[in-house]
C-alpha cells in the first residue's frame, strides 16, 4: 500500500457547457455556476476566453498582469465540494498579455475579471 | 478587482450553463502540411462532429500567427486584437484549448487559444486565426469531446458588441 497516494474511484458524467459574461470573477463565478446547477465535482475539459486583468499565484509570489484583453491560453483544474456543501475551484493555466508576454500560475480567487467572455466546458466527476 | 464598462447594457444571466450528454471522445491525428484549425474542423466534420470541446495535445508547427489583446481605440468595444505576431518554425505547441461550433456566418468555427515555444526557446501564446498555423513534420494530435443536446453556437452579443459563442440547447 502506498500511503503517499489517495485514490478515489469514480467516473466522468454529464458535460456542462458554460459561458461567463464580462466582469464576473473567473474562480468564484465558476464555483457559483456549479452551485446553481447542482454540480458537485467537475474537471475542466476546455476553456477559451479573456480577462480584464489577471492575478496569478506562483508558489510564494503573486504576479499581477495588467490588461485589458488578457488571453487565457490554457486552463486546467477541478472543482470539489466538501462535506459542508461548499464548493472550491482550483484553476491553473497560462495567459498572454497585450505585449505577448506569457505567464502561468494559479488563478487567485476574486481577482480575475472576465473581459469579453469565457467559454468553458466542464465534466462532472462522480465518485463511486 | 477592476471591472470595465461594456458598450451595451449588461445581459442576464451573468453565468450561463446548459447540460450536454456525454459522448465518446475522439482522438484525431493530423498530418504535416495541413492548417491546424482548418484541418481539425474538416476532419471532425467528416465524422459529423460540428460541436465539441477540443484539447490539442501536441503539434509541430512550421509557421504560424497569433493575436493578443489590445485596447480598442474606437471605443466600440472594451478590447480588440492587435496585429498578428508571426513565428517561423520549428514551433512546438505546449497546450491549446478550443471550442468548436457554428460561427456567425453558419460555417463551423474552432475558437482556439494556444501556448507555444519558438525555436529559440521563447514562450508565446494567443488567439489562433484560422488558416495561419501550418503543421510541420510531426503533425498534431487532438482530443475532441463531441457535445450533444447542448453546445456553443455564435450569436451577436449586444453587451460586448461582438459575435460570441453562447451555450444553446441542440434539438435532438
Amino acid at each position: 500500500m502506498n500511503e503517499g497516494a489517495v485514490f478515489e474511484e469514480g467516473r466522468l458524467g454529464r458535460i456542462a457547457v458554460v459561458r461567463l459574461r464580462p466582469n464576473e470573477d473567473l474562480v468564484t463565478a465558476i464555483e457559483t455556476a456549479c452551485r446553481e446547477h447542482g454540480l458537485r465535482h467537475a474537471i475542466v475539459r476546455s476553456a477559451v476566453g479573456s480577462l480584464v486583468d489577471a492575478v496569478l499565484e506562483t508558489g510564494e509570489r503573486t504576479v499581477a498582469v495588467p490588461g485589458p484583453g488578457i488571453e487565457i491560453l490554457t486552463l486546467s483544474g477541478e472543482l470539489r465540494s466538501g462535506t459542508d456543501g461548499g464548493i472550491a475551484a482550483d484553476l491553473r493555466g497560462t495567459i498572454a498579455d497585450g505585449k505577448a508576454q506569457v505567464y502561468g500560475g494559479r488563478f487567485r480567487r476574486g481577482e480575475n475579471p472576465i473581459c469579453i467572455t469565457l467559454e468553458l466546458v466542464l465534466q462532472e466527476w462522480l465518485p463511486a | 478587482m477592476r471591472t470595465l464598462v461594456q458598450p451595451g447594457a449588461a445581459l442576464q444571466p451573468r453565468r450561463m450553463l446548459e447540460w450536454a450528454a456525454p459522448a465518446g471522445d475522439l482522438r484525431v491525428e493530423l498530418s504535416a502540411g495541413q492548417d491546424l484549425l482548418r484541418g481539425l474542423v474538416t476532419a471532425l466534420a467528416a465524422r459529423e462532429v460540428t460541436h465539441a470541446a477540443v484539447q490539442v495535445l501536441s503539434a509541430d508547427i512550421a509557421r504560424m500567427a497569433y493575436l493578443t489583446g489590445a485596447e480598442d481605440e474606437t471605443g466600440e468595444r472594451v478590447a480588440t486584437y492587435g496585429a498578428p505576431t508571426w513565428l517561423e518554425g520549428p514551433v512546438v505547441l505546449l497546450g491549446a484549448n478550443g471550442i468548436l461550433g457554428p460561427g456567425p456566418d453558419g460555417d463551423t468555427l474552432l475558437h482556439c487559444h494556444a501556448v507555444v515555444v519558438d525555436a529559440e526557446g521563447r514562450l508565446h501564446g494567443g488567439h489562433l486565426p484560422p488558416g495561419d498555423c501550418l503543421l510541420g513534420p510531426g503533425g498534431a494530435v487532438a482530443l475532441a469531446t463531441p457535445l450533444r443536446e447542448a453546445a456553443f453556437a455564435a450569436a451577436f452579443d449586444s453587451e460586448t458588441n461582438y459575435p460570441l459563442f453562447q451555450p444553446r440547447k441542440i434539438p435532438a
